[in-house]
């Protein structure tokens, strides 16, 4: 067994040396033939549900996949720029809500819009100073962010839901245009947004590398602190949209709200074929990705079953993914 | 000679390669062998197929002239066939003791035995080192003593073929002195080495005949003695030798380019003053720890403790700054490709025009079409297909990993200062060829080249000035004529002026 399996990833490497995009090739037909069937399977499953093309379930799903679809495309920046995950994303949502709610009812909305995206992008930003600049660990930080938010949380906000005072939200940011809810679009334009960054930008480069390799980064003269500052902050920027539109659905905020967001969005980024390890990813594969969780989310949810059993889809779904995604890459 | 190791027309193709094609030789008993070849030549492919790694197609390989059929690594082992591959494979924190019997087929699933131990000790002894304290953790030795652990494990198995795969390439020069003459004493005791080499210096210190394979097939096996170094490059390559290093065009206007002035790094150089001119390769000569590598990577801003007056052109350049070094057109290709060097999951592309995106991009914003024709010029300088402007870096061949660092550095069409670390390490003979022509292009523009090397003979091809350094300070300069082996050696091995 040892033996055959050895020899077939030598066959792949020597065929590498001479001959890497037919090799490449080879693999990724492999790789993606299986994703194709794996795809098309839970398409059909989910669009054999009962109820699933009905009009008020493919607006609950456009809905809630935007909420996480957000703070996935934000997870999309961290895990490119090498620092895997972050796991204070979730509690940055509900912390977002919270400081868009009160700063709206003390300045109004326009204000308040501001104050909360600010907020956001500087918690989240903050973070990655500390990893970009003091080079300390990610998932470490994010643990500290975490319980840090949710303690500051708790002192502030003691009855833990907080509403809008009548009137601050106008009604004209809820509801729907063209039929579309506008948390959809608001995450369509996030995922253009993200992209744009990603591919059309100097930054975005600059990010790939650092995620690619960091010290052949920092040879080539790439201000790698800056960098991950930089990612960590459009992170938080787009978490904090998730946030804001959670407040503005409930006309209200809580820490329960973005709970377990990061979990939901990092397994949206790797359903997208984004590399746990940097360096490679994009923001429409992260917006496909957030789809396909969604999707069979709603699926179990309308098949009747209970939540217990979506977190079990989901996490069933986030090991094939990384077991082809080992396998795709010759690893 | 009594016939050891005998391969008969071995071959072994991937799917579109031939790696071997019907090669065939024999290894006597107390020989060292050395197998030379370019990389892709088979060398790594035969050693697999050696050791059981991988099943050749056809063909068939004896040990004492009984033919084996290899399937797994550990009938290698029970054959008496050992080998030390490239990169160290030690577990760093377990002792010296388990390292030795990590992988043994031999030892059972306890080993903490008399037997075991005293083995070990008597492995460990046959190379000199009966003092050293079997429970030592294996982290808290150097790279060259871990290399001289990886023996000790083939001699507790009582191999009587040892592979030693590039043995020395990221050695020391006392260190490399140590291993050869450790294994002219294996040799003694008859037992028969195949060393894989790039150095052929080594080749004729060490071995007494060479196989040279090219393309997957045997082009040659001659006793060393019968050979010169011009002839075994050629069969390597397939033609000559004056092609290998290019002279420096003659010219009169040798401006000065870089003058450097007191360089100091804390505990590793020590006052360091030299002038680079344009268009000449200035080479810095120094074993590991004799701070000739702190010199480029000070230059080229990587260093923040380093202190010192450095001026470009005349203008200063401030130390410890990289983006600072790379917008005054000072440039670096580190000798660490896989960590320091490459993006490997990115494309060649993106690779290529890494130090320039601020050439291509406005307000942050970046123009495609001018990336697409910038890596298009810069991959045709240094000669990589522009059909693999789109795969993935990782999966070029280490040579052409190596152009693309170069391609990197060049700079646009500007002259500039080119920083260089072992340039040709780990790189076959083709490649290399290739990398000295980049570098002799450069000069034409009226760059400055400034490399460390610890290839002596790529030193005294290559380098116009030559500077030797021993333990941080500078020994000697030599330049043109000059330049010969054996003072650079004298200079950065036992530096008498230093001592005096």
């Amino acid at each position: 067994m040892t033996e055959r399996s050895s020899g077939r990833a030598d066959s792949a490497v020597a065929a590498v040396a001479t001959d890497p995009l037919r090799a490449r090739f080879h693999r990724a037909r492999v790789f993606s033939w299986m994703q194709a069937v794996g795809i098309v399977a839970l398409l059909a499953v989910t669009l054999g549900t009962p109820g699933f093309l009905a009009g008020p379930s493919i607006l609950s799903l456009l809905t809630t996949v935007s909420f996480i679809g957000c703070v996935a495309i934000g997870m999309t920046l961290i895990t490119i720029s090498g620092n895997i995950m972050s796991f204070a994303l979730g509690a940055t949502v509900g912390a977002t809500a919270m400081v868009f709610i009160l700063a709206s009812n003390w300045l109004g909305f326009g204000p308040g819009l501001l104050v909360g995206l600010l907020f956001g992008s500087l918690l989240t930003g903050l973070q990655g100073l500390l990893i970009g600049w003091v080079r300390a660990n990610p998932i470490i930080v994010s643990i500290a962010a975490l319980a840090l938010i949710y303690g500051v949380a708790q002192a502030f906000a003691e009855k833990g839901t907080i509403y809008a005072e009548a009137g601050t939200v106008p009604a004209s940011v809820k509801g729907k245009i063209a039929g579309v809810p506008i948390e959809f679009i608001v995450f369509l334009l996030a995922t253009f947004i993200a992209q744009f960054i990603l591919s059309a930008t100097r930054f975005g480069r600059n990010l790939f590398m650092v995620g690619s390799s960091f010290r052949a980064a920092e040879a080539v003269g790439v201000s790698t602190w800056r960098t991950v500052t930089g990612a960590y902050v459009w992170a938080g920027f787009f978490t904090s949209l998730s946030g804001i539109m959670l407040a503005i659905r409930y006309d209200s905020a809580n820490m329960d709200y973005g709970v377990a967001y990061d979990y939901d969005a990092i397994a949206a980024v790797l359903v997208g074929g984004t590399a746990i390890g940097g360096g490679d990813g994009s923001a429409l594969r992260t917006f496909a990705g957030g789809m396909v969780i969604a999707a069979v989310q709603v699926m179990l949810l309308l098949r009747g079953l209970r939540q217990e059993w979506q977190y079990l889809a989901a996490g069933l779904i986030v090991l094939a993914v990384i077991i082809l995604q080992a396998r795709g890459s010759g690893r | 000679m009594q016939e050891v190791l005998s391969v008969q027309g071995v071959s072994k193709s991937y799917p579109g390669v031939v790696a071997l094609r019907d090669v065939s030789f024999r290894l006597g008993r107390g020989e060292i062998r050395a197998l030379c070849g370019e990389n892709g030549a088979g060398k790594s492919t035969l050693v697999k197929i050696l050791m059981g790694i991988v099943q050749p197609d056809s063909g068939s390989i004896a040990l004492n002239r009984q033919i084996q059929v290899v399937r797994e690594p550990r009938q290698a082992q029970a054959a008496g066939l050992g080998l030390v591959a490239q990169e160290l494979s030690l577990a760093p924190h377990l002792s010296i003791l388990d390292n030795i019997w990590l992988g043994s087929a031999e030892v059972p699933f306890l080993h903490r035995r008399a037997k075991f131990r005293m083995r070990a000790q008597q492995a460990l002894a046959m190379l000199g080192l009966a003092d050293w304290d079997l429970d030592r953790p294996v982290s808290s030795l150097t790279i060259g003593q871990g290399q001289l652990i990886e023996i000790a494990r083939l001699l507790a198995r009582d191999a009587r073929v040892l592979i030693l795969d590039e043995p020395t390439a990221t050695l020391s020069d006392a260190d490399i002195e140590r291993i050869l003459g450790i294994l002219k004493s294996l040799r003694a005791q008859g037992r028969s080495i195949l060393y894989i080499t790039h150095r052929l210096g080594e080749v004729f210190e060490l071995c007494d005949s060479v196989t040279v394979l090219r393309n997957g097939q045997h082009v040659a096996t001659e006793p060393v003695n019968q050979v010169t170094r011009e002839h075994l490059v050629e069969q390597m390559l397939g033609r000559s030798f004056e092609d290998m290093y290019p002279k420096a065009a003659a010219r009169s206007d040798d401006g000065v380019r870089v003058v450097v002035e007191g360089l100091s790094v804390p505990d590793a150089l020590h006052g360091f003053s030299m002038v680079a001119p344009r268009g000449r390769i200035v080479c810095i000569a120094g074993q590991i720890g004799s701070g000739a590598n702190m010199v480029t990577r000070a230059l080229a801003g990587l260093v923040p403790s380093a202190s010192g007056k450095v001026t470009v052109d005349g203008r200063p350049i401030s130390l410890g700054s990289v983006p600072h070094c790379v917008a005054r057109n000072v440039l670096f290709v580190s000798d660490d490709r896989a960590a320091e060097g490459l993006f490997p999951q990115m494309t060649v592309l993106d690779n290529l025009v890494a130090t320039r995106l601020d050439a291509c991009a406005r307000m942050g914003v970046l123009s495609w079409p001018r990336l697409r024709r910038l890596a298009a010029s810069i991959a045709e300088r240094v000669g990589v297909d522009r059909h693999r402007l789109t795969s993935q870096s990782i999966t070029l061949s280490g040579g052409n990993q190596q152009k693309l660092l170069f391609g990197r550095a060049l700079a646009g069409a500007r002259a500039g200062v080119l920083l260089m670390n072992e340039p040709t390490r780990g790189i076959d003979v083709g490649a290399r060829a290739e990398i000295y022509r980049i570098m002799r292009e450069l000069c034409d523009l009226g760059s400055a080249l400034i490399m460390t090397s610890s290839d002596l003979e790529e030193i005294v091809g290559i380098a116009d000035i030559v500077i030797t350094l021993y333990r941080g300070r500078l020994i000697g300069r030599y330049e043109a004529d000059e330049i010969v082996m054996s003072s650079i050696l004298a200079d950065i091995t036992h530096p008498t002026q230093a001592i005096a």
